[in-house]
């Protein structure tokens, strides 16, 4: 059976087997990462020599740490998923579709292509969902296609050729961090880099000799000036973004262009710059959606009634829905743990006074001491269960437990 | 039990939805956070009480709400991340993840309890890309 990833649609580039995404072409990805590998063992090499003794041995050790968060960050931008919303399966597309008012010709013989907007309000604002014919979906809103990875992405921000892969919900942070820890490390670079042949030259008495001594300081310093006013530049850029809540897609578009539209507002804004700070760099970290490592179990066609040796054909059917949705019980556990012992205290905050009034659902889910606690009407557990199909059910449970895989970690 | 009808390619045919199988499509109203319609869809009418439905939705609704809330475990947790490198996601477990897990577990058991007795079942919402819930009609 295929893994999804070796059935992934897109124009994105799949590698580890499914555990990291990039974009086709990475040519200028490593430019980037030449430019910043090559001026570092420079400086650390050549520049560190002399200020590791005359100032301090913390110099060259503080260059390489920052080297190797700079580094962490951009390899995390660019082999990560930003966020890609997976295509939408064939029946659903089918359901979409047929809701949608297909082509026609009016009155005046003009032809009229389906039309595919929707419009939803989100917090006192009206938006247009568009449906995208490519991934067959409903695009969310903040979301947007990207025709070079041929992807949707989740609060698409840009498709960036410095870092090779798109910047979205998930590798923004990474991204950010990466502009922000680079400029700080040129910065860094810059500096050290002129202190070290200033010092050379108050050795030497002369600072063309002290030049042609160390010309691999000038080079550093040259490349480190000139990364300098576009890294942070575009650092100042997404600081601003991020503390207004907004994407690069939506500043270009001038979806929340306060001047253009003075009662426009952004439903999105967590209220003061600080907060939204917070929220998009340090918030939740959604998990790929594409679970690339897992089986392509034919989900674009419907689940067919199965009978089996002499159970009955609601026990096999059962047990065919299952298959599909207790694969996706140990999905989340990078380790090769059983879901049973899996703390779920985290989740306890969640209120639970959702009452409901049938007697069918179950008052707590077993073995969870504070996940969602469904009260019943009358407070009675659950009954009413398939008899046998319980069993087909556990055995397929227990079967899918015990057999967990490394997931994709990026 | 019918199967997916396909689709045609030439503009002017009909479209035809898949006759065992109805959807919940995510409900934007409050903003790109997690939540599915609770509205029930036609296809499930005479089935499943609308209630139940809209208990069950509530249930993994609120689940999911909770998931993309951002609480202090959760900015603490991405703040250790950050001053490692971001090389502690290799062994931690996120809360995100936390949440979807046990939202397969409450589709799990619904399944077992509530869409089984009806023989219905609910496809969790990750294995569809938190795109929408899918739920197979097992028997017309």
């Amino acid at each position: 059976m295929p893994k999804r990833w070796e059935v992934y649609p897109g124009k994105s580039q799949v590698l580890c087997s499914g555990r990291c995404i990039s974009a086709k072409n990475l040519s200028v990805f490593y430019l980037t990462l030449a430019l910043i590998v090559i001026s570092s063992c420079l400086f650390l090499a050549f520049d560190c020599r002399l200020l590791a003794v005359t100032l301090s041995p913390s110099v060259p050790v503080l260059a390489a740490v920052q080297f190797i968060f700079v580094l962490c960050c951009l390899l995390r931008t660019t082999f990560s998923d930003p966020g890609i919303i997976p295509r939408g399966t064939p029946d659903e597309a089918a359901w979409i579709e047929s809701q949608l008012e297909g082509p026609q010709v009016d009155r005046d013989g003009n032809y009229r292509p389906p039309v595919r907007l929707k419009d939803v309000q989100i917090n006192g604002r009206v938006f247009k969902l568009k449906y995208c014919f490519t991934c067959k979906l409903w695009r969310p809103p903040r979301a947007s296609h990207c025709s070079t990875c041929d992807n949707c992405v989740d609060r698409f921000d840009h498709h960036c050729p410095w870092v090779g892969n798109c910047v979205g919900r998930r590798n923004y942070r990474y991204f950010y961090l990466f502009l922000i820890s680079l400029s700080v490390y040129c910065l860094y670079v810059m500096v050290f880099g002129i202190v070290n042949l200033v010092l050379l030259s108050n050795m030497r008495k002369d600072f063309l000799m002290a030049m042609k001594e160390s010309p691999t300081s000038v080079l550093t310093i040259l490349v480190a000036f000139f990364s300098i006013w576009s890294v942070v530049g575009l650092g100042g850029f997404h600081t601003m973004l991020i503390c207004r809540e907004t994407s690069t897609n939506e500043d270009i578009k001038g979806s929340f262009n306060q001047r253009r539209h003075p009662d426009l507002i952004n439903p999105f804004d967590q209220g003061n710059g600080l907060a939204n700070c917070c929220y998009v760099l340090f918030g939740p970290v959604t998990p790929s959606l594409l679970n690339f490592r897992e089986d392509e179990i034919g989900l674009g066609s419907s689940i067919s009634l199965v009978t089996n040796n002499g159970r009955n054909g609601t026990v096999s059917a059962a047990a065919a829905s299952t298959a599909v949705t207790a694969t996706p019980a140990v999905r989340y556990s990078n380790l090769t743990r059983n879901n049973n012992d899996a703390t779920s205290n985290s989740v306890g905050h969640v209120n639970n006074s959702v009452q409901v009034i049938s007697e069918s659902l179950p008052a707590q889910l077993p073995g969870d001491g504070n996940d969602v606690i469904v009260k019943n009407g009358n407070g009675a557990p659950a009954d009413g269960v398939i008899s046998g199909g319980t069993d087909a059910v556990g055995a397929q449970n227990s079967n899918t437990q015990s057999a967990s895989s490394v997931h994709c970690i990026v | 039990m019918s199967s997916s009808k396909p689709l045609p390619n030439s503009s002017s045919a009909t479209i035809l939805p898949p006759a065992n199988k109805a959807f919940v499509p995510r409900d934007y109203s409050h903003g790109t956070e997690l939540r599915f319609s609770t509205e029930l869809p036609a296809k499930l009418q005479g089935r499943i009480p609308e209630e139940v439905f809209t208990a069950v939705i509530g249930n993994i609704n609120q689940l999911l709400i909770a998931a993309e809330t951002g609480s202090a475990s959760v900015y603490l947790e991405s703040c250790f991340a950050c001053l490692t490198g971001y090389l502690a996601y290799i062994c931690m477990e996120t809360q995100y993840e936390k949440c979807l897990r046990s939202v397969s577990r409450l589709v799990e058991e619904y399944n077992r309890t509530v869409f089984g007795p009806r023989n219905l079942s609910m496809i969790d919402p990750s294995e569809r890309g938190l795109r929408v819930i899918e739920i197979v009609l097992l028997r017309p």
